[in-house]
C-alpha cells in the first residue's frame, strides 16, 4: 500500500488528519494558500481520510462543508489546535498547506509535546527540518555543511578588519550599522577608499559595522522542488524576477520558466536545489530562492521555504503541474513513480514540466488605499495580490499582465510619465515604485538608451531591449498616422481605414505583441485627436469594434493552445486554455453547442475584491458543472481556486477585458455569461457585453444600471417613497457650498471618476473639506463630485439576499458592530443580528421587496443600510454577490451562490424563509489589516476600505463568536499594559461601560489626559501619558510597557487623525494589539465576560 | 552591446517550410540563406539550444523548438586551442541540418556569450524559421511518423552536398530521410585523438560522440583517447571502453556491431554504451532494436533503476530503442522509461558492462545521473 499504515481506516473506520489553514489573507500570506488546502483536501479524500480543517478564513474553499470533513472556523493557534486534537483524536498533523502560520504552530506543538502526548505524527517535512528552514544560524550551518554557498553578514569592530573582511568576500560591499535605526551608518561600497570613509563613520556611532557582500543588481531566481520519501526529487518550474534583488519577490514581476540565464546555470542551481531539498529532509514541496550573479557562475541560496507558498501556487498554474496534489499524496505516503501526472493521465508524475509559453506574474498593490504609505518597493513586501498572463513571448505577456492588474489600463503604453521631467523618470528608474515599467517604457520613448536603463535599473538586458521594442514598434505605428492637423472629432470608418492601410502583416504582428484593441484605438487617437478632446470610456470602446471587425475581415484572430505540461510531446486532454496570436491552429476547436456558460472570475485580489469573490466563482462554476451544463471559467489570478483545472469544465486563463470575453465567446458560443459573481471587476462588463448582444445570465443590464446609477437609484428611491441620506452631485465647488449649508457637516466626499473608492472622505469641517478637495482633481461637468449627508452614531445593517424576476427569494440580515462610517469592508459583522429592533428588520424587509420589485433584480444582491432608532435610510444596493456571500451562506446553512445559480439557470426556485432563531450559534465577521506589513500606514479605519482579508468564527454565543474572530485577526489579550485614547467627550462616557473588565485584567492602564479624568473621576487608578512631553505617549508603547491599544478619534477631521497617527503607527510598529473603533473596542471588552469559559471550553463548534 | 540597439528591428526575409505531407508553413528566415531537406524531429528542453544544435545525433534532422524563446543568452565563445573544453559546444560545428522557432532573440548579453545565434548560423551556413506556431509542427511531428521538411528562404541556394557525406545520397529534389543511411561516418573522428593523459585510459568509440562524455572523464582523470568509428579496436590497449552516441539507426552501422562483439565485448574491460552506443552494445550482445513510434526528445525523461527504483529525470534524443523481449541472458534491464516502460538501460549480470539510452553526460539537460560516470570510472 502506498498510503503510510496508520493512516488506515481502523475497525472500518476512516483515520482523521488535521489539515491547517492559514486564516485571515494578509499581504504576504493570501489566497494562495486556499488554493493549496483545496487541492490538498482533494487528495485527502481520495484515499479515504477524515479531513479536519481548522480555519477562520470563512471565505475559502476549503471551509465549505464536505462529506468527508469536517471545519473548524477558529484562530491557527497552539491553544486551539490543542483542543481540537483533544475532540477529534485525529492520528496526523500536516502543516505544510497553510503557510508559514501553519507551520509556527506545528513547530510549536512538536516542542511543547503536545503532538506527542496526544500521538499526532506530523506528516511530510519533519519538524526538526522545519525548524531549520526557519532559524537562520541552523540553516547557515546547514548550508555550509553540504557546501551551499550562502551570503553572511561580518561583524567587525575597526576599519581594518572591515577592509580584511571586504577583500575575502569581494566588493562591492554593504555596510550595516549593528545598532543605529533607520538606515544609519549604511552603504555601498565599491572600493577601499569607500568602505574605508563609510566605516569610519559608522564605527563613530556604533561599536560593531556589519559587512555584507552587496547583492545589488544580482538575478534572483526560485525553484519548486518535490521530494517524495523515497528520495526521489523533481524541481517542477523555475522563476526569475524581471527586478533583481532588492525588491521582495512578492512584489517583482516575474517570468517563469527563467528566460536569461543559459543550460549550465539553470542545471547548477537545480542541482543545488535537488540537493538542498535532500540533505533537508523534505518530504512534499519545498522552495529555493537564490541570487545569481549575473557577470559569472556565483551564486548564492537566499532562503528555502519548507512548505506550499506563493511561489508554489504560482508555478503550479505556470506548468499545470497540480503541486499541491501531488504533495498531498506525497505526505500521505506515495512515491511519485505511484502517481500519475493528472494533466496527462498517462504520464508519470515524476515529471519536471516542459513549457512551451512564458507566463509573466504581475503584482497588485493598492498603495494609494493606505494613508501615507511610501509607495517604493524594497525588501518589505506591499502588494495585495497577483495576475499572471500566459503567452507565446514577453511582450504578450507583459503587456496582458498590465491589463489584467488593472482594468483600466490598456498595457505598457499608459502614459503615467508623459509629463514627468527627465529627472523624474531617472528617480524613477533608480528607486522603483510599482510604476518602474511605464518609467522604462517613457525613457525609451525618449530616447534613452538600452545601456542608460540597464545602468539605472540593473534588470537584464534582455527584459530591457523587448521593452525597448515596443517603444520602438509603437513609433512605428504611430508613423502611418502622420496628420498636417488633427481632428476634432473621429468616426469608427475612419479608424478602420487608418488601419486598413496598415499591411496586415504588422497589425498581425501587433497583436501578436500583446496589443489590445483598445490600445490601437488609442494609439491612433494620441497621433490624430486634438488633445483638447476627451473620450468617453464608452466612445473609445465603441472606436474599437472598428479595429475588431477589421481584424476578423483581414483573418487576424487569436487561437487557443493547451498548458499541457509536456510541450505537446504527448497528446492530452487538458482543460486549461489560454489565447494568444503567436500561432496558427488551436488545440481545441470551437465547441458552439450553446451549451457552456461562462462565469466571469474576479482577477487580481485586491482592497475591495478577494477570496469571497472567488468563492463565489467556484461555486457557481462547479454549480453547472455538476448540472453537466458545459462550465467555462474565465480568470487571470493565479491565487484563486477557480483556476484550478478541476474547478470548471474549460478554464481560460485569460484577461477580463471586453475584448478578451469576447474572443472567448466567439469560440465558445456560449448559452450564457454570468458576470455578478465575481465582485465588481466583472460586474462592470455587463454594460459593454449586453450591448454587443451577449446574454448575460442573471439580472439585466438596466437592472444593473438602475442599481449603479447613482442618480437613477435615488430617483427610484424617491419615487418608491425609501428614504436615503441626502445627497448632490456637485460639478462645482460652489454647489458644495450650497449643499453643505442646506444639510451642515459632517458629509461624505465621493470623487465620480474614482472607481475603486479611493479618495473617499468624511469632511466634518471647512478645513477638512478644503484639504480633501485639493486631493481630487478639478471639479467639473466631466468630473462631477458626489457628496451626502454622513449620519453620525447610526447603526449600519446589511441584507444579502437571492431574488427573481422582481420578487424576492431569499434575504437575510445582519448587522455591523461599528457605527456608520466604517466601510462595509472593514467593518465586523454579526449574524444573526442581535441588536436590531424587530420592527427595524419588517422596515429593511419590506424596503428590499420595493427595490427588487423597482429595479427588478433577477440574481444576488446586497443592500445597505443605516438605522437609527426605527429611522431607515438605504446607503445603496449591489445588483451582484457581495463580500458577505460566503460568510451569510456558512452561518445560515443556506448557500446563497447556489440559489443565485438556481435563478440565474432559470430553475424553479421557491421562497426560503430561514428560522434566525433554529441557527445554532453566532457568527462574527471580523477584518484582517496588514498595516505591519506597510510602513508609515496610518492604521485608521474609515469610509475607505484598507483590510486585506477576514475571518469568520461561530460561538455559542455572542461574546465567544466576538473573541475568537478578534484572536484570529490578532488582537490579542494584553499581557503587559493598555493604553487608551477614547474618543469625544461622550465616547469616553459610553467607554465608562467596559472599563471594569479592562481593569479585571490586572495590569497597568495608561491614558491620555482626557480619558484619565474619566477614569480617575470613577476611582481608577490610572498612569496619564501626554501627546509631548514626558511620560509621552509613544514612549510607553516602545519601552514595550503596552501591548494593546485603544485609540479612539474624536472626529474625523485632519487635525484629529494626525494628532493620533504616531500613537497608531508606533502602536503597529511595535506590534501591539490595536482597536480604533469605538463600538468594536466596547463589544470586545464586553466579550471579556467570556474570556475564562471560553477558554475552558471542551466542545468546539464545527461546520 | 551597442549592435543590439537595431536587432530587434530588423525586416526579416520570409521563408517557407515545406512538409513531406504537403504542408507549407510561412515564416521569416532565419541564419543562413541556404536550402536544406532533414528529418523532422523536436525538443521540448526550454534552454541548451546550442548544445542540441552542435550535437552529432541531429545530424540530417531539422530540429524544432517547442520552446517559443530561442536563442536569449545567445552562443557562447567556441575558445580557439581549448575547444574540447568550451562549454555549451557539443562539437565543433552545428550538426542539425536547420532549425525552426517560434521568436527568436538576436541579441546576446549574457556573460559567457559570444555571438547571437542568428550570426552563428550565418557563419555556419546553416538556416532557420522564425514565427512558426511550433507548438502546431510538434503536433505534426507526433502524429506523422516520418515527416521530412525543407526549409526554403527566398532566393536562397542549395545547401552545399559537399557538408556532410551522407548528403551524397539525397538528389536535390529528394527529402533528407538521413536514417536509411550509415550517419556515423559523417561525424566520427577521421583519426585518433589524444585528449588527455591519466592512470585509467577510456577509449572512446566515436559515433558522433558529444564533448561532454570526454569532459566528464578528464574531469575524472582518466587518459582519454577518441577513436575513429572504424579503427581496429583489436589493437586497442584500455582499462575501458564508451561507446559513444551519435546519429541514425544502429541495423545502419556497417560492420561496427560485429566488430564491437568480437573487439570489445571479448576484452571483458569495462564498456559503457550511451544512446546509440548502448543500441550498439545490445545489438552486439544479441538484443534486437526497433523504431519507436515517435522518439523521446527532452530534458524531462523520468527513468527509474532496478531493482531499487531510483527515479531520476534524464537528456534523451532518440528514436530506436532496445525491445524489451530481446534482452539477452546475462543481460538484465537496468533502466526502464516510466512514461512508456520501453528500455531505458542494461546491464551484464557478472561482467562490467553497461549501457544506456539517456545521456549521463547530459549537456543540455539534467545532471541527475552523472554518477554513471563516476560508476563507470570506478571500476577501471
Amino acid at each position: 500500500m502506498p498510503i503510510l499504515d496508520f493512516l488506515l481506516p481502523k475497525d472500518g473506520k476512516k483515520q482523521r488528519v488535521i489539515l491547517l489553514g492559514s486564516g485571515a489573507l494578509s499581504i504576504g500570506q493570501a489566497g494562495e494558500f486556499d488554493y493549496s488546502g483545496s487541492q490538498a483536501v482533494k487528495a485527502l479524500e481520495e484515499e479515504g481520510l477524515e479531513i479536519i480543517i481548522i480555519n477562520p478564513n470563512i471565505a475559502s474553499v476549503q471551509t465549505n462543508k464536505g462529506a468527508n470533513k469536517r471545519v473548524y472556523l477558529y484562530p491557527v493557534t497552539p491553544f486551539w489546535i490543542k483542543k481540537i486534537i483533544k475532540i477529534e483524536k485525529p492520528v496526523a498533523i500536516i502543516s505544510s498547506f497553510g503557510g508559514q502560520t501553519s507551520l509556527n504552530c506545528v513547530i510549536e506543538l512538536e516542542k511543547s509535546g503536545v503532538l506527542k502526548k496526544y500521538n499526532v505524527k506530523v506528516l511530510g517535512t519533519q519538524v526538526n527540518a522545519l525548524e531549520m528552514s526557519e532559524d537562520r544560524e541552523l540553516f547557515a550551518q546547514k548550508m555550509k555543511s553540504i557546501n551551499a554557498p550562502i551570503a553572511k553578514s561580518h561583524a567587525v569592530s575597526t576599519v581594518k578588519e572591515a577592509l580584511e573582511t571586504a577583500e575575502q568576500i569581494g566588493y562591492p560591499v554593504i555596510t550595516r550599522s549593528a545598532f543605529a535605526l533607520g538606515g544609519l551608518g549604511s552603504g555601498l561600497a565599491v572600493t577601499a577608499a569607500e568602505l574605508k570613509k563609510l566605516t569610519q563613520a559608522a564605527l563613530m556611532s556604533s561599536p560593531q559595522v556589519l559587512i555584507e557582500k552587496s547583492l545589488h543588481g544580482w538575478k534572483e531566481i526560485e525553484y519548486e522542488v518535490m521530494r517524495d520519501k523515497t528520495g526521489n526529487t523533481i524541481t517542477i518550474c523555475n522563476m526569475e524576477n524581471f527586478d533583481p534583488m532588492g525588491i521582495h519577490t512578492g512584489d517583482s514581476i516575474v517570468i517563469a520558466p527563467c528566460q536569461t540565464i543559459n543550460n549550465i546555470e539553470n542545471n547548477m542551481l537545480r542541482d543545488m536545489a535537488i540537493k538542498i531539498a535532500r540533505n533537508v529532509g523534505i518530504v512534499g514541496e519545498c522552495n529555493v530562492q537564490y541570487a545569481l550573479n549575473p557577470k559569472d557562475y556565483g551564486f548564492y541560496v537566499i532562503e528555502i521555504n519548507a512548505r506550499l507558498s506563493r511561489s508554489s501556487a504560482l508555478a503550479s498554474k505556470a506548468t499545470g503541474y497540480p503541486i499541491a496534489y501531488i504533495a498531498a499524496k506525497i505526505v500521505i505516503g506515495f512515491d511519485l513513480l505511484e502517481l500519475k501526472n493528472p494533466v496527462t493521465g498517462t504520464t508519470s508524475a515524476f515529471y519536471e514540466p516542459s513549457l512551451d509559453y512564458v507566463t509573466l506574474k504581475v503584482p497588485r498593490w493598492d498603495l494609494s488605499k493606505f494613508s501615507g504609505v511610501s509607495k517604493n518597493l524594497g525588501t518589505q513586501m506591499k502588494s495585495v495580490g497577483e495576475v499572471m498572463a500566459i503567452g507565446r513571448n514577453f511582450c504578450e505577456v507583459m503587456q496582458k499582465a498590465l491589463r489584467m492588474v488593472n482594468e483600466n489600463e490598456d498595457g505598457i503604453t499608459v502614459n503615467f510619465f508623459k509629463d514627468a521631467s527627465d529627472e523624474d523618470i531617472e528617480k524613477e528608474l533608480l528607486s522603483p515604485t510599482n510604476l518602474r515599467v511605464f518609467a522604462i517604457y517613457e525613457a525609451f520613448k525618449r530616447g534613452k538608451t538600452l545601456e542608460y536603463a540597464y545602468e539605472k535599473t540593473k534588470i537584464d538586458y534582455w527584459f530591457l531591449s523587448h521593452i525597448l521594442y515596443l517603444a520602438k514598434v509603437e513609433k512605428e505605428l504611430l508613423n502611418f498616422f502622420k496628420l498636417e492637423v488633427k481632428k476634432d472629432s473621429v468616426t469608427a470608418q475612419e479608424l478602420y481605414d487608418a488601419y486598413k492601410q496598415i499591411p496586415k502583416d504588422f497589425l498581425q504582428h501587433l497583436k501578436s505583441r500583446g496589443f489590445s484593441d483598445l490600445q490601437l484605438v488609442k494609439i491612433y487617437l494620441s497621433a490624430c485627436l486634438d488633445s483638447k478632446i476627451k473620450l468617453s470610456i464608452k466612445e473609445i470602446r465603441n472606436l474599437s469594434f472598428a479595429v475588431r471587425k477589421l481584424r476578423k475581415k483581414l483573418g487576424i484572430l487569436p487561437v487557443v493552445k493547451q498548458i499541457d505540461t509536456t510541450s505537446s510531446e504527448y497528446p492530452t486532454k487538458s482543460n486549461y486554455l489560454y489565447l494568444t496570436y503567436g500561432g496558427i491552429h488551436s488545440d481545441v476547436s470551437s465547441k458552439k453547442n450553446e451549451k457552456s456558460i461562462i462565469t466571469l472570475g474576479s482577477g487580481s485580489y485586491r482592497i475591495g475584491s478577494s477570496l469571497e469573490f472567488d468563492w463565489c466563482s467556484v461555486m457557481t462554476s462547479s454549480y453547472f458543472k455538476n448540472k453537466k451544463n458545459d462550465s467555462v471559467i474565465i480568470n487571470c489570478n493565479p491565487e484563486t481556486v477557480s483556476t484550478d483545472y478541476s474547478a470548471s469544465d474549460r478554464l481560460y486563463f485569460e484577461e477580463l477585458s471586453f475584448e478578451r470575453v469576447l474572443d472567448i465567446i466567439d469560440i465558445e458560443g456560449p448559452k450564457g455569461v454570468i458576470a455578478c459573481m465575481g465582485g465588481q471587476n466583472p460586474n462592470n462588463l455587463i454594460q459593454p457585453l449586453s450591448e454587443a448582444k451577449v446574454n448575460i445570465l442573471g439580472h439585466s443590464q438596466k437592472s444593473v444600471a438602475g442599481a449603479e446609477d447613482r442618480e437613477k437609484f435615488s430617483a427610484m428611491l424617491d419615487k418608491l417613497g425609501i428614504d436615503q441620506p441626502e445627497w448632490t452631485s456637485a460639478v462645482s465647488i460652489a454647489d458644495i457650498e450650497k449643499f453643505i449649508k442646506k444639510v451642515g457637516f459632517p458629509v461624505l466626499i465621493r470623487p465620480s471618476f474614482v472607481l475603486s473608492g479611493t479618495l473617499m472622505n468624511v469632511a466634518t469641517d471647512k478645513k477638512s473639506l478644503d484639504y480633501y478637495l485639493s486631493l481630487t482633481r478639478d471639479i467639473s461637468v466631466d468630473f462631477p463630485v458626489v457628496i451626502s449627508k454622513f449620519i453620525l452614531d447610526a447603526k449600519e445593517i446589511e441584507c444579502d439576499g437571492v431574488a427573481k424576476n422582481g420578487e424576492v427569494i431569499l434575504s437575510i440580515v445582519s448587522e455591523h458592530i461599528e457605527n456608520a462610517g466604517v466601510h462595509s469592508g472593514d467593518a465586523t459583522m454579526v449574524f444573526p443580528a442581535r441588536k436590531i429592533y424587530v420592527r427595524t428588520v419588517n422596515i429593511i424587509k419590506d424596503i428590499v421587496r420595493k427595490i427588487v420589485k423597482g429595479l427588478n433584480l433577477n440574481g444576488p444582491f446586497n443592500i445597505q443600510f443605516i438605522a437609527k432608532d426605527n429611522d431607515v435610510k438605504v446607503i445603496e444596493c449591489n445588483a451582484r454577490a457581495s463580500r458577505s456571500f460566503p460568510f451569510i451562506s456558512k452561518v445560515s446553512g443556506v448557500n446563497l451562490a447556489e440559489v443565485s445559480c438556481k435563478v440565474m439557470n432559470d430553475e424553479t426556485v421557491k421562497k426560503i424563509l430561514i428560522d434566525e432563531s433554529e441557527i445554532p450559534y453566532v457568527g462574527v465577521k471580523a477584518s484582517m489589516f496588514s498595516f505591519q506589513r506597510l510602513d508609515g500606514a496610518d492604521p485608521v479605519v474609515g469610509v475607505e476600505m484598507a483590510s486585506t482579508g477576514e475571518v469568520g468564527c461561530l460561538g455559542e454565543e455572542f461574546n465567544h463568536a466576538m473573541l475568537l474572530s478578534m484572536e484570529a485577526t490578532r488582537i490579542i489579550k494584553p499581557q503587559k499594559g493598555i493604553l487608551l485614547s477614547t474618543g469625544r467627550e461622550k465616547d469616553k462616557v459610553k467607554f465608562m461601560e467596559v472599563v471594569d473588565n479592562l481593569y479585571k485584567l490586572g495590569i497597568p492602564v495608561y491614558a491620555t489626559k482626557g480619558s484619565t479624568k474619566y477614569l480617575e473621576g470613577r476611582g481608577y487608578s490610572v498612569n496619564t501619558v501626554h501627546w509631548n512631553r514626558s511620560p509621552r505617549a509613544v514612549d510607553v508603547i516602545i519601552d514595550g510597557k503596552v501591548d494593546f491599544v485603544i485609540n479612539i478619534n474624536k472626529n474625523l477631521s485632519v487635525d484629529e487623525i494626525n494628532n493620533n497617527s504616531e500613537i497608531r503607527k508606533t502602536a503597529i510598529k511595535c506590534g501591539c494589539s490595536i482597536l480604533t473603533n469605538l463600538e468594536k473596542a466596547m463589544a470586545y471588552l464586553r466579550a471579556y465576560d467570556s474570556y475564562d469559559e471560553l477558554q475552558n471550553i471542551e466542545n468546539c463548534i464545527s461546520l | 552591446m551597442e549592435q543590439t540597439k537595431e536587432i530587434l528591428d530588423k525586416k526579416y526575409k520570409k521563408a517557407c517550410l515545406e512538409l513531406s505531407n504537403g504542408v507549407k508553413l510561412k515564416g521569416n528566415a532565419i541564419g543562413a540563406d541556404i536550402i536544406v531537406s532533414g528529418e523532422m524531429v523536436f525538443n521540448t528542453g526550454m534552454l541548451g539550444y546550442s548544445e542540441a544544435m552542435t550535437d552529432p545525433s541531429y545530424l540530417g534532422q531539422i530540429l524544432v523548438f517547442s520552446f517559443c524563446l530561442i536563442g536569449n543568452y545567445g552562443i557562447p565563445d567556441l575558445k580557439i586551442g581549448d575547444f574540447f573544453m568550451s562549454k555549451g559546444h557539443e562539437s565543433s560545428s552545428i550538426k542539425t541540418q536547420g532549425i525552426i522557432v517560434s521568436d527568436i532573440y538576436d541579441g546576446c548579453h549574457h556573460h559567457d556569450g559570444g555571438i547571437s545565434l542568428e550570426d552563428w548560423m550565418k557563419s555556419q551556413g546553416v538556416p532557420g524559421i522564425s514565427g512558426i506556431d511550433t507548438r502546431y509542427l510538434v503536433q505534426m511531428i507526433r502524429e506523422n511518423e516520418n515527416l521530412s521538411g525543407r526549409i526554403i528562404p527566398e532566393g536562397a541556394k542549395l545547401q552545399d552536398k559537399n557538408k556532410f557525406e551522407f548528403l551524397k545520397n539525397f538528389t536535390d529534389d529528394e527529402y533528407v530521410d538521413p536514417s536509411k543511411y550509415n550517419l556515423i561516418p559523417s561525424v566520427s573522428a577521421k583519426e585518433k585523438v589524444i585528449m588527455s593523459k591519466g592512470s585509467k585510459k577510456v577509449a572512446v568509440i566515436d559515433c558522433g560522440a558529444k564533448w561532454n562524455i570526454m569532459r566528464m572523464l578528464v574531469e575524472r582523470n582518466c587518459g582519454v583517447e577518441l577513436l575513429p568509428w572504424d579503427s581496429d579496436f583489436s589493437k586497442v590497449k584500455c582499462d575501458g571502453w564508451i561507446i559513444s552516441n551519435g546519429p541514425g539507426d544502429p541495423k545502419n552501422t556497417g560492420d561496427l556491431v560485429e566488430r564491437i562483439k568480437k573487439d570489445v565485448l571479448s576484452s571483458d574491460k569495462p564498456i559503457l554504451g550511451i544512446c546509440l552506443g548502448h543500441q550498439l552494445l545490445s545489438l552486439a550482445s544479441g538484443a534486437k532494436t526497433k523504431r519507436l513510434n515517435h522518439g523521446h526528445r527532452s530534458h524531462n525523461q523520468p527513468v527509474f533503476s532496478f531493482p531499487e527504483k531510483n527515479a531520476y529525470m534524464s537528456s534523451q534524443n532518440h528514436r530506436y530503442a532496445v525491445e524489451k523481449n530481446s534482452i539477452q541472458p546475462g543481460w538484465m534491464l537496468w533502466f526502464e522509461n516510466a512514461n512508456d516502460g520501453s528500455v531505458e538501460g542494461l546491464k551484464h549480470e557478472t561482467k562490467p558492462f553497461m549501457s544506456v539510452q539517456f545521456h549521463p553526460e547530459a549537456s543540455s539537460g539534467p545532471n541527475d545521473t552523472s554518477w554513471i560516470m563516476d560508476k563507470f570510472v570506478g571500476s577501471l
